[in-house]
């Protein structure tokens, strides 16, 4: 963007980024993409509903800009993976990386829960029991100086 | 008429909003983790109301609803692993939205029930409408009867599991997913899928747009026993299986931000 006209920034293309991943929302990585011994006792019959995995069935390794990667659904965005991961076992550890995301309370759209929910929800979803719930006392934003039209 | 007493109750504001004041009516019989309570006198807002203050406020886990009376939008938005029974039957947009809850109906429901499901298991023990499933994204919902027409349709993750035959335009644009239909479906199955699993256990009356049948793994075995072997269905039928031929539309080549819409 430096190198472009005063013009050109006014009236141009605002400057687009293609894939926004975990990392970037956070401003740092987690351990847990890292580090596979943070994620190997991840229990993922038992932090999802019935008697199988459930949702995770649809729950796959991906590859994002040439890493390994799980998709975060609940702040859309990607999580790299960075740690060898064994053959044979990409999804099951694709699964744990975002089991251990979400019950961490590091996923983004968690975080935007407390200020933005309007109704009363569990902070951490599904995922851990007994969270605090959030959303119980939402305000619409407002806009100083607007006010209502008389009609 | 009698399902109909509580809505005699809905309140409407200037804007049109129904029950804009409603309050939580508090009326459950709580015993432990465990409540009971009758849905028959309370309006469609009041239920759901009842259910989030015992689920998120009371710390239950475990919710029966008697008389729900076919009311619409019950057990909507249901955000926590819980377990809810409803005694009876629901009517349009059931159970929508919901993202961790084991949900048994052991009536009927109408229209789009379960639309936008996140993740759980639904188990209806009847029939269901048109549109069930729409959208679903994650999680079990199993129909032990009959489903209307276009159900699962813009599916992205999920089971649909029916017992019984299944209207046109089943998994119409599926997008993820899988639909095991142990009966007969009608026309146009599968029309316009950009990917996913249909299986069927009954006579196809016609494809839709790029539907064509599959080449059967381990994989889909494995997946069928264990389904059926979780929900108690018996042994499972013998199922055709089909996918998206790839001719029409898929996501291969899309921007990544439209990939990311059907992850």
């Amino acid at each position: 963007m430096s190198d472009m006209a005063p013009h050109d920034i006014g009236y141009g293309e605002p400057e687009k980024i293609q894939s926004i991943d975990a990392e970037f929302l956070a401003g740092h990585r987690f351990p847990y993409q890292e580090d596979i011994s943070l994620i190997e006792d991840i229990d993922l019959d038992a932090a999802t509903p019935g008697a199988d995995i459930n949702w995770l069935e649809d729950i796959h390794l991906l590859i994002e800009e040439g890493t390994p990667a799980v998709f975060d659904r609940y702040s859309n965005a990607f999580l790299k993976i960075y740690f060898p991961i064994p053959a044979d076992r990409e999804n099951e550890i694709a699964r744990k990386v975002l089991i251990k995301h979400l019950t961490s309370g590091n996923s983004y759209g968690i975080q935007l829960k407390e200020k933005h929910t309007k109704f009363p929800q569990p902070e951490l979803g599904p995922w851990v029991p007994g969270s605090k719930t959030v959303g119980t006392d939402y305000h619409a934003p407002v806009l100083e100086g607007w006010e209502p039209p008389a009609h | 008429m009698a399902a109909l007493t509580g809505e005699h109750g809905i309140s409407y504001d200037a804007r049109g909003l129904a029950e804009p004041d409603a309050a939580v009516p508090r009326v459950s019989e709580i015993s432990g983790s465990s409540a009971v309570f009758d849905a028959k006198d309370l309006t469609t807002r009041q239920i759901n109301l009842e259910l989030r203050w015992l689920l998120y406020e009371q710390g239950i886990t475990d919710v029966t609803v008697k008389n729900p009376g076919s009311k619409h939008s019950l057990g909507v938005g249901i955000l926590t692993r819980c377990k809810i029974t409803f005694e009876g039957s629901l009517g349009y947009f059931g159970c929508g939205i919901i993202d961790g809850p084991e949900i048994h109906i052991t009536g009927r429901v109408g229209w789009s029930s379960c639309e936008n499901m996140m993740s759980g298991v639904v188990v209806i023990e009847g029939n269901a409408g048109s549109l069930t499933g729409a959208a679903m994204r994650g999680g079990d919902l199993v129909v032990k009867g009959r489903v209307g027409a276009r159900s699962g349709i813009d599916q992205k993750g999920g089971t649909i599991i029916v017992l019984g035959s299944a209207g046109s335009m089943n998994g119409f644009m599926l997008q993820r997913g899988r639909q095991i239909i142990c009966g007969d479906v009608g026309h146009g199955l599968g029309d316009s899928m950009y990917d996913g699993t249909i299986y069927v256990g009954g006579k196809v009356r016609s494809l839709g747009i790029d539907c064509v049948p599959g080449e059967w793994t381990d994989a889909d075995t494995e997946l069928i026993e264990r389904k059926f072997r979780i929900y108690e269905l018996g042994a499972p039928p013998e199922l055709q299986k089909f996918v998206c031929g790839k001719k029409l539309y898929n996501y291969d080549n899309l921007e990544p931000a439209e990939r990311k819409l059907v992850l």
